[in-house]
């Protein structure tokens, strides 16, 4: 009986309004009937990616990238609630619907993505195991260190790929394991180790923070690993998980148009090719396919700006961190950023 | 003269004097006690001269800031975040006034006058509710701010209040099915007294917050702040049970035994004769428990929550602030120290003031 209903329904929305065949997801749904985006904080500080300013409001990459999101779908950035959430709170806090979406430096990985019943994004962070070293050696990469000390934090992934890279370059060295990040830290700014593995952006944000003269340490350009970070959604909601690409496809389009939240009005208004039309909802297209509206990311654009706007304005050159873009630029800056095809 | 004076020595001139005659009483004891207040003055004087002399006080010095001296300019930049956490920046007199008013019911219900169970309801349902009105604000037409969006001070302080206040009635109720003369429900009562003790406060929690909504139907659910405050309630109660079934060891049997032989009822006995005698035996313990579920309340963070400790670690998480995470933890320090020090300080007075009425 339900079932018949059901496809009646169906034929019925097909007679009346055959252009809505690309349904809603029931999570846009939810949030559209809500009003309000529910998405992941940190329960504290993680340098870059998620804060909290001098107003008592969120800030932060992971955070940027909600509000564009937010605007996506309800095409106001502030219509978002973030909820703080620890890491080992984060998954069971998306299951049980207390978040929509986990925007929190989180690594797409294959027990999250069968066991967990997760569903992953388009990667929009790449982080990796770097080293940094004492500036005064002179080095840019790990050649120079031939001969010299390699602390690493023991135990941890990062010492097996330290051990692993020097093995493969052929260079000699020693390497000492700490116990804990701190003591590895006090090792380093006490000259026992002439650099240091770690993740690369904890690296630069602890260049930036916490050692006394940033210009006297180096972050070498050997990626020893590159981890996927990606929003994580539940399993089952496919639309969802083609709003949240589409999202940060655009976000990365927009950067490679070279469409700013400054000029974004003006693109719209004469566009310079049809991608940027198609983008910016000058032509239709954009909003049908996802059940949105058709100028959604041109709205986010102008709330929150492209990705390199983003990245630059929260762990790139405008942030106190300073982090390279390396990785995180677009393939056609060298970098393994890409968008899928707008068509 | 000097002999007919009969008015006692100040209480003062009696300290110095004893001061002299312990510390000074030998060579070895002038040494020692020359030796201790030096050191005392040395690390007093560094400490001063680090937190007072070379610090730099406001935000708009903090370029100042060098490393020689204290950086409270992090706490002139960051108290709103370390006392309010996320909530709502121009909603921050809510915050406040909720505060204020957990800080009055707790003070009230502190008071002897207040002791008797109508009265207390009263004041524990109109506090509470004028704090869940103020910080929710929707049913008083203001900006709604959801639980998420609690946070520092006036969350910690919340938090401790109403898991005290349920918790201590809940530990009573234990303690007295623990004593029932009923199988049923004295092992009900130590089984859930037992398994909860044997249970870390953050599984607790963390089930209570994390796990249980992914079973119970929505409706059911309620807010993650209220499952948490019974879930530390519980915790709370637990362990209050056993304090209090210390306390009622130390009745003699012959009491109840003669209170029915004179044909008073259970709870007459219970209230009139055998309760009054147990609060005074459990005060000590009690003030213990509740000094360390005041600062066990820094545990709701592992659940998201925004407690001060959080909000103080989130206040140095930015580029600008990060090394100034030592200003941060004494300003936080300093918060806890004068809640507990004032409940530890209520507890000397009550003491007191049994010991007279046990004359």
């Amino acid at each position: 009986m339900k079932n018949v209903i059901a496809a009646g329904a169906i034929a019925a929305t097909g007679v009346l309004a055959p252009h809505v065949a690309f349904a809603q997801s029931a999570t846009v749904q939810q949030i559209m009937d809500r009003g309000t985006m529910l998405c992941s904080g940190h329960n504290g500080s993680y340098f870059g990616f998620v804060e909290v300013n001098d107003q008592n409001e969120w800030k932060g990459l992971d955070i940027d990238l909600c509000r564009a999101l937010t605007t996506a779908i309800l095409g106001d950035p502030d219509a978002n609630q973030i909820v703080p959430l620890s890491w080992a709170q984060r998954f069971p806090a998306l299951q049980s619907g207390d978040v929509d979406v986990i925007i929190k430096a989180t690594g797409w990985t294959m027990g999250r993505d069968t066991e967990l019943g997760l569903q992953f994004s388009l990667p929009y962070f790449f982080g990796g195991t770097q080293f940094m070293a004492h500036g005064d050696l002179g080095i840019t990469d790990a050649t120079g260190l031939e001969g010299g000390t390699v602390c690493v934090e023991a135990g941890t992934t990062i010492e097996r790929l330290a051990a692993n890279y020097m093995t493969t370059i052929g260079i000699e060295h020693s390497m000492v394991s700490y116990e804990s990040q701190a003591e590895l830290r006090s090792a380093y700014l006490a000259n026992r180790c002439d650099a240091f593995a770690g993740w690369g952006p904890n690296l630069a944000v602890l260049r930036a923070t916490e050692l006394d003269n940033p210009d006297a340490h180096i972050i070498l350009s050997d990626q020893l690993s590159s981890e996927p970070i990606s929003a994580a959604m539940r399993q089952g909601d496919e639309g969802f998980v083609d709003t949240v690409n589409w999202t940060i496809a655009a976000l990365l389009i927009a950067e490679e148009e070279g469409i700013t939240s400054a000029n974004v009005e003006e693109m719209a208004a004469n566009p310079p090719n049809p991608r940027v039309a198609r983008l910016l909802g000058v032509e239709p297209g954009m909003g049908e396919r996802l059940g949105m509206r058709d100028t959604w990311a041109k709205e986010m654009i102008a709330a929150v700006g492209n990705f390199g706007e983003i990245y630059d304005r929260n762990l790139g050159a405008d942030s106190p961190y300073g982090l390279e873009r390396g990785l995180n630029s677009l393939w056609s800056e060298g970098g393994v950023l890409y968008a899928p095809i707008l068509d | 003269m000097a002999i007919t004076d009969i008015t006692p020595p100040s209480q003062f001139t009696e300290a110095r004097k004893r001061f002299v005659r312990h510390g000074f009483g030998s060579p070895q004891a002038s040494f020692i006690s020359v030796l201790v207040f030096a050191v005392l003055a040395y690390i007093a004087w560094k400490f001063l001269g680090w937190a007072v002399f070379r610090a730099v006080w406001s935000k708009e010095n903090a370029d100042l800031c060098d490393g020689h001296g204290a950086c409270w300019s992090v706490i002139d930049a960051r108290h709103r975040l370390i006392l309010f956490g996320t909530y709502p920046y121009d909603e921050h007199w809510r915050s406040t006034l909720a505060a204020i008013a957990i800080v009055v019911t707790v003070l009230l219900s502190c008071l002897p006058a207040m002791w008797n169970a109508t009265r207390l309801a009263v004041l524990w349902i109109v506090g509470f509710a004028a704090y869940y009105l103020l910080m929710e604000g929707s049913l008083l037409g203001l900006q709604q701010v959801t639980t998420d969006g609690w946070g520092g001070l006036s969350l910690t302080l919340f938090l401790f209040a109403a898991v005290v206040l349920l918790g201590m009635p809940m530990g009573l109720g234990l303690a007295l099915m623990r004593r029932s003369q009923m199988p049923v429900v004295r092992w009900f009562a130590v089984i859930i007294i037992d398994t909860i003790r044997s249970l870390p406060l953050v599984t607790t929690l963390f089930t209570a917050a994390v796990v249980v909504p992914l079973f119970l139907p929505t409706w059911l659910e309620g807010d993650k702040i209220w499952r948490v405050i019974f879930g530390f309630a519980l915790f709370f109660a637990a362990y209050q049970a056993e304090v209090f079934r210390g306390g009622f060891q130390a009745i003699p049997k012959g009491q109840f035994e003669a209170g029915k032989a004179l044909g008073i009822s259970y709870w007459c006995i219970l209230g009139r004769i055998v309760l009054p005698q147990v609060f005074r035996h459990v005060l000590p313990s009690t003030i213990n428990m509740v000094v360390v579920t005041f600062k066990e309340t820094a545990i709701v963070t592992i659940i998201g929550f925004f407690d001060i400790l959080a909000s103080g670690k989130t206040a140095f998480g930015t580029a600008e602030w990060a090394p100034y995470y030592i200003e941060v933890f004494l300003f936080v320090a300093a918060i806890y120290w004068i809640f507990i020090f004032s409940l530890g300080q209520y507890g000397e007075y009550l003491k007191g003031r049994m010991a007279i009425s046990e004359h």
